[in-house]
């Protein structure tokens, strides 16, 4: 619902507001790559340059490693710590691709066995999603039916109406955080008229887009064309970063290290890009780059909507952005062949 | 505040249990096996859990040696003798070498039981077929004494085992109890024998073609190297066994074990979450490429 906007010169209050109960995370340059990091209760001038990050706001709930348990050999055996995550979190700068995208990963994460360490974190944050009003050329989320400034994911959603942010609120988390500061003021009908503008001028500018209808079938279909997968990979470099910068990528391996009688078991990021995800001693069902760029367009728009009804690609286009080799996502499933069976040509 | 209004709304998230961390346990007895395969014996240092912990035969473990890693190990003892539990190890990598290294009393760590199981409510009253290669046995070994412990329940009991060389048969003294049982027909077969070796010579699918079990009314399961897996699927299917007649437990890299790590796909099941046991018929399509 519509109730308040906030004035831009405002923001640094209200984030201040926010910052003294949580930890405000806003997109920031870290090494000179943008990611979601802790605010400096100072600095708003992402608001200036922000399209969206380079890394998917997914590493402030699966960070790219993490220290899952530390343990410590004495006379009586093992004693194992976990680290708690009990800081509260407000994410603000959230798109709506990317909203959806942690919704996906919840489904991973909280099915069957309840993952601590990505719920934990999840449970601790609100996100205050902003409008996208000036996309890259490469984003297609309204093909994966996102409407880039709005979200049913977030818990505020601000839209940039020039001077003010028109604020949606959407949940009790989120008009709680609104209740905490004295910065707001009413919209107006002026405002409301604007943000219709607004709206409907940010989804005209996503031009690229690509149809996914049946794209699970079609694959599934072509799953045993050895041939189309291998011209379909051939200039991949099996670097990984699609994997790596994409929201809706999950993977993660499992590592220990200890040093004389300490040490930890900690997890880090992984990729379906690598041949050393799926070696085993004896074989490696996915030693060939064919096979390893199969599971990744197969996962995205075969195997995810087959277990959960909803593709695994919000649109964001992080990785077509990204490719060293200008590998394009969209470009395989425009090109799929339409008929099931149908043999691809060379 | 803020803080309990957003510990209400995330309160179906809001279970403490933290799945990744282990349980400890001790190894109480160590069994060579082969020169790269043991056995080791456990039970709980807990207490409470020696005496509440249940699985059912196919379900796997994550075994960890900290500071080295984990990996993922079937337990290969049967649910109907639950005084202590055993898993084998073939020793391939980095944490299977360091629990080779391990000796009796060490302390290791353990998070399972995990995945689904064998179907022995659809085995009941039929007449099963054993098919197991090497290490393979170790899953079939759980599920063969589970049946045995209630014999009367199952009709004919064919076991067809196989190996590289001799030296290569894995739980040697079960081979032998089952061998004397007569009311099972037992066919240990090596790939090629030495010059103590007095039985079969084969792989584990020529046993099987010339066993010729019937389908009748009958259960295969088969657990092996995935060169045998592949080469006994076409035998069964000549012997008349219908794909969801023949039942497989299958292996791969893991490193959660429980659903989320993401790299144990065949297709969209996950081996750890929807298996590791399936009938030929739901992994049919995927087989002879990816596994």
């Amino acid at each position: 619902m519509i109730t308040k906007k906030v004035s831009k010169k405002d923001i640094r209050k209200l984030l201040g507001t926010w910052n003294q109960e949580c930890n405000v995370i806003v997109p920031s340059r870290v090494d000179g790559v943008v990611g979601m990091a802790a605010w400096d209760n100072q600095d708003i001038s992402f608001l200036d340059w922000y399209r969206n990050t380079v890394i998917p706001p997914k590493s402030c709930f699966l960070p790219k490693s993490e220290v899952m348990m530390s343990f410590k050999k004495n006379e009586n055996g093992y004693n194992l710590e976990v680290p708690t995550n009990e800081h509260w979190q407000v994410i603000f700068g959230v798109r709506p691709c990317d909203a959806r995208a942690n919704a996906i990963i919840d489904h991973v994460f909280a099915v069957t066995y309840d993952d601590y360490y990505y719920i934990s974190k999840r449970r601790n944050t609100l996100l205050v999603g902003l409008s996208c009003t000036n996309p890259y050329d490469s984003c297609f989320c309204t093909s994966s039916n996102i409407d880039p400034t709005e979200s049913e994911y977030v818990d505020l959603m601000f839209t940039d109406i020039g001077d003010d942010f028109v604020i949606e609120d959407f949940t009790g988390g989120g008009k709680a955080l609104l209740n905490m500061s004295n910065t707001l003021k009413k919209v107006t009908k002026a405002d409301i008229d604007k943000i219709k503008e607004v709206k409907a001028a940010s989804v005209s500018k996503i031009k690229k887009t690509v149809d996914t209808e049946n794209a699970d079938r079609k694959l599934g279909s072509l799953f045993n064309d050895t041939d189309y997968w291998e011209r379909i990979s051939a200039k991949c470099i099996s670097c990984g970063i699609c994997t790596f910068l994409c929201p809706t990528c999950f993977c993660f391996d499992i590592n220990d290290e200890m040093i004389r009688k300490q040490g930890a078991r900690y997890r880090g990021w992984d990729s379906c890009s690598f041949r050393s995800y799926t070696r085993m001693p004896m074989e490696n069902p996915r030693e060939e780059k064919w096979r390893r760029v199969r599971q990744r367009v197969c996962h995205k728009f075969e195997f995810f909507p087959m277990n959960l009804g909803i593709n695994a690609c919000v649109g964001c286009g992080r990785c077509i952005r990204s490719c060293p080799v200008n590998w394009d996502i969209t470009q395989v499933i425009a090109g799929l062949p339409a008929e099931a069976g149908i043999k691809s040509g060379k | 505040m803020i803080i309990t209004q957003i510990k209400q709304r995330r309160k179906e998230l809001d279970r403490d249990k933290n799945v990744y961390v282990p349980h400890m346990v001790l190894v109480d007895k160590i069994i060579e096996e082969t020169p790269t395969v043991r056995t080791i014996h456990f039970h709980f240092k807990d207490p409470e859990l020696n005496k509440e912990f249940t699985f059912e035969a196919g379900q796997f473990a994550e075994l960890s040696i900290f500071g080295v890693g984990e990996a993922t190990f079937c337990i290969s003892s049967s649910p109907t003798r639950n005084d202590h539990w055993e898993c084998g190890i073939n020793r391939v990598g980095l944490v299977t070498a360091a629990l080779h290294r391990l000796g009796v009393g060490a302390e290791i760590g353990f998070r399972g039981p995990y995945g689904n199981h064998f179907p022995l409510d659809i085995m009941a009253g039929k007449n099963l077929v054993f098919v197991g290669g090497g290490i393979g046995l170790a899953p079939l070994r759980s599920l063969i004494w589970n049946v045995l412990d209630n014999r009367d329940k199952y009709d004919k009991i064919a076991i067809i085992y196989g190996a590289r060389s001799p030296g290569d048969l894995c739980f040697k003294y079960d081979l032998d109890t089952w061998e004397a049982d007569q009311s099972l027909n037992t066919i240990i077969t090596v790939d090629k024998g030495d010059a103590m070796w007095k039985g079969r010579e084969g792989f584990v699918s020529e046993a099987l073609r010339d066993a010729a079990p019937s389908s009748r009314n009958a259960v295969a399961v088969v657990c092996g190297p995935p060169v045998m897996i592949r080469s006994t699927f076409p035998v069964l299917e000549q012997l008349g066994f219908m794909p969801d007649q023949v039942i497989t437990t299958l292996e791969k890299r893991m490193k959660c074990g429980i659903g989320k790590c993401g790299r144990c796909n065949i297709g969209n099941l996950y081996v750890c979450r929807d298996g590791p046991v399936f009938s030929y018929a739901q992994i049919k399509g995927f087989i002879s490429d990816e596994y």
